[in-house]
């Protein structure tokens, strides 16, 4: 589904962000990222969906290489990647529906979504994905006053909206408590075994990694030191990818 | 490595910086000492003689001042760069380098004392106090037979600020994107507009409004109209500054969001910008009428129209009864405005 080869990212600052990276991710799967805050987990994110540009390497996607990807064409790539983020990222001020109907943008023409003239068919699609995500009876509030679980949800029904083949999630319960998050990671494995999405997910706590990851990637300095199978993270491994001083903290 | 020598380039450019503040600020200090301490106070001269070579000597010797004691606690330059170390138990304002600046400041306040010619004497003068007293009591004494004409001309000045304003709005909010930093720093051309735009933004903002009312009273005749344009041209440059740097403080992760849906560039605009900014523009928008009806009076001084053109009328004749009316009114009305205004601002937060 997606294969990176020699992937390498150089900030214009100098700074370098990956180095050399190389993976793959088959379809279905419910692949987690690890790494300490600054490893380069939330830039190698970005640039799956070309937020972030490359320095070298590929990103082969549907068979092409999106790292030269421009204009629509890059637009269409990204349409058919979704992305969850730790602040949730939605439009202020406007409804659960609206936020929604917003995934959709990239089949929608400007003029039209500018006016807000979406289909019948669009709005029974957005229905159904907050359906999902069970925010039903929810449509009309006011996304920013929903609670930080719910939002997220939100956003992930935003995320389905575009019909994704892949979901990024970004540190997606970092800002959320504990049982907040695990509702949050259930919608996620929802997603990838019910309709079939490929999720690649930043996470920072190991219990839930072990919990909800088929397999593991972890990144140290922008290197990825780690390939393998959730359950096979030793304390070895653990203090190799967080460093001496860190100690385990679950959450339940 | 190279983050190392860029520390070192970057404290180079700190101490260049620092000298040339040094330079200037000795400069400062002996040009003002001769001026002020030695011409005004001790040789108490009314008008003292001024030529080009005193400047050019305080720089000579603020420079020599300044190669000597730079590298002494006593360099204010290094002290506000922050190269001169501060330990944890002092405090930046007792240092060496701080007392150097209360003296500039103590100065510059001794040089704005004689600039302003105060002098108590005349401020309580006996014909002085006479006369104050005769306008201030023509002024409470009000002439209410002018009171239509005043409101007429007051109702002019509203409309007037508010059609400056009107007519402001959307083209400051099309030119907030191209003036917003964020927006604009993505490519080179694009970067150069925004560079260009600023430019003309701040030269038209240096230029007050009072200023470009004369300019407007030749060009389409002194009335209203000339007015308007002034204010027009100065809402535009202030609300066009305002909004961009409301679109530089937005948050990004919206702007993040609809991106990654693959939405058009417009439409990341449009979802991702746009709804972050509606209330601040209203809020500023507001608060510009309310400074633009404040600003119609004192344009109309210049022959902007409205109320301040009767006031410069009356004035002139030394009317004070009639001044004083007008001066009610436009107090009312500065009054209203500011409280109106307030008063929609919060409830849009």
């Amino acid at each position: 589904m997606l294969e990176i080869k020699n992937l390498n990212k150089v900030y214009p600052n100098g700074y370098h962000a990956l180095k050399d990276i190389s993976f793959s991710v088959p379809k279905g799967e419910f692949l987690v990222v690890i790494g300490l805050s600054g490893s380069g987990k939330s830039t190698m994110l970005r640039t799956f969906n070309r937020l972030h540009d490359v320095t070298s390497g590929e990103i082969i996607f549907n068979g092409v290489d999106t790292t030269k990807l421009k204009g629509s064409a890059l637009r269409k790539m990204r349409s058919e990647i979704g992305m969850i983020f730790q602040h949730f990222n939605l439009i202020p001020r406007k409804t659960v529906l609206e936020n929604v109907l917003t995934g959709n943008l990239s089949r929608t023409g400007i003029l039209k979504s500018i006016l807000g003239l979406y289909t019948k068919e669009e709005k029974e699609r957005a229905m159904k994905y907050i359906d999902i995500v069970g925010l039903k009876g929810k449509e009309r509030n006011r996304a920013d006053n929903l609670s930080g679980g719910q939002q997220q949800r939100v956003a992930i029904a935003r995320a389905l909206m575009q019909n994704p083949k892949i979901l990024l999630a970004d540190e997606p319960v970092a800002s959320l408590d504990p049982a907040t998050s695990h509702s949050v990671m259930q919608y996620l494995k929802k997603v990838n075994e019910e309709l079939g999405v490929t999720v690649i997910c930043n996470l920072h706590f190991l219990s839930l990694v072990r919990q909800y990851a088929h397999r593991v990637v972890a990144l140290k300095a922008g290197k990825l030191i780690y390939e393998g199978k959730p359950s096979e993270i030793n304390e070895d491994w653990f203090k190799t990818i967080y460093g001496e001083e860190a100690v385990e903290v679950t959450i339940n | 490595m190279a983050q190392i020598i860029k520390k070192k380039k970057n404290k180079n450019v700190q101490m260049v910086k620092a000298i040339i503040f040094d330079i200037f600020a000795w400069s400062y200090v002996a040009l003002v000492s001769y001026k002020v301490i030695y011409d005004k106070i001790y040789l108490d001269n009314r008008y003292p003689e001024f030529t080009w070579n005193q400047p050019l000597y305080s720089l000579y010797f603020g420079l020599a001042l300044a190669l000597v004691l730079f590298f002494t606690p006593l360099s204010l330059g290094r002290g506000m760069m922050g190269l001169i170390e501060v330990k944890e138990d002092e405090t930046a304002t007792s240092k060496p380098f701080a007392f150097i600046g209360y003296f500039v400041i103590f100065l510059t306040f001794l040089t704005g004392y004689f600039a302003s010619q105060i002098s108590m004497k005349e401020f309580m003068s006996e014909q002085g106090l006479e006369g104050a007293k005769r306008i201030f009591k023509a002024l409470f004494n009000p002439n209410f037979q002018i009171f239509e004409q005043g409101l007429f001309a007051a109702i002019e000045t509203i409309y007037m600020a508010f059609i400056a304003t009107a007519v402001a709005i959307p083209i400051a909010f099309l030119l907030g994107f191209f003036a917003a930093r964020n927006l604009m720093n993505q490519s080179k051309i694009t970067f150069f507009i925004y560079n260009a735009l600023r430019a003309v933004l701040n030269i038209s903002r240096s230029i007050e409004p009072l200023v470009w009312a004369i300019v407007f009273s030749v060009w389409v005749g002194i009335g209203p109209f000339s007015g308007m344009l002034a204010l027009c041209i100065h809402s535009i440059a202030s609300l066009t500054k305002q909004y961009s740097e409301q679109i530089e403080s937005i948050d990004d992760g919206p702007i993040e969001a609809i991106t990654a849906t693959g939405a058009h560039p417009i439409q990341v605009v449009w979802f991702g910008v746009v709804p972050q900014i509606v209330l601040p523009y209203l809020s500023y928008t507001i608060y510009r009428w309310d400074i633009n009806v404040r600003m119609a009076t004192v344009i109309g001084l210049v022959g902007g129209g409205g109320i301040g053109n009767l006031l410069m009328q009356y004035q002139g004749q030394a009317r004070w009864n009639e001044v004083g009316m007008l001066v009610i009114l436009i107090a009312t009305i500065v009054w209203f405005m500011d409280w109106a205004s307030s008063k929609l601002r919060e409830a849009l937060k």
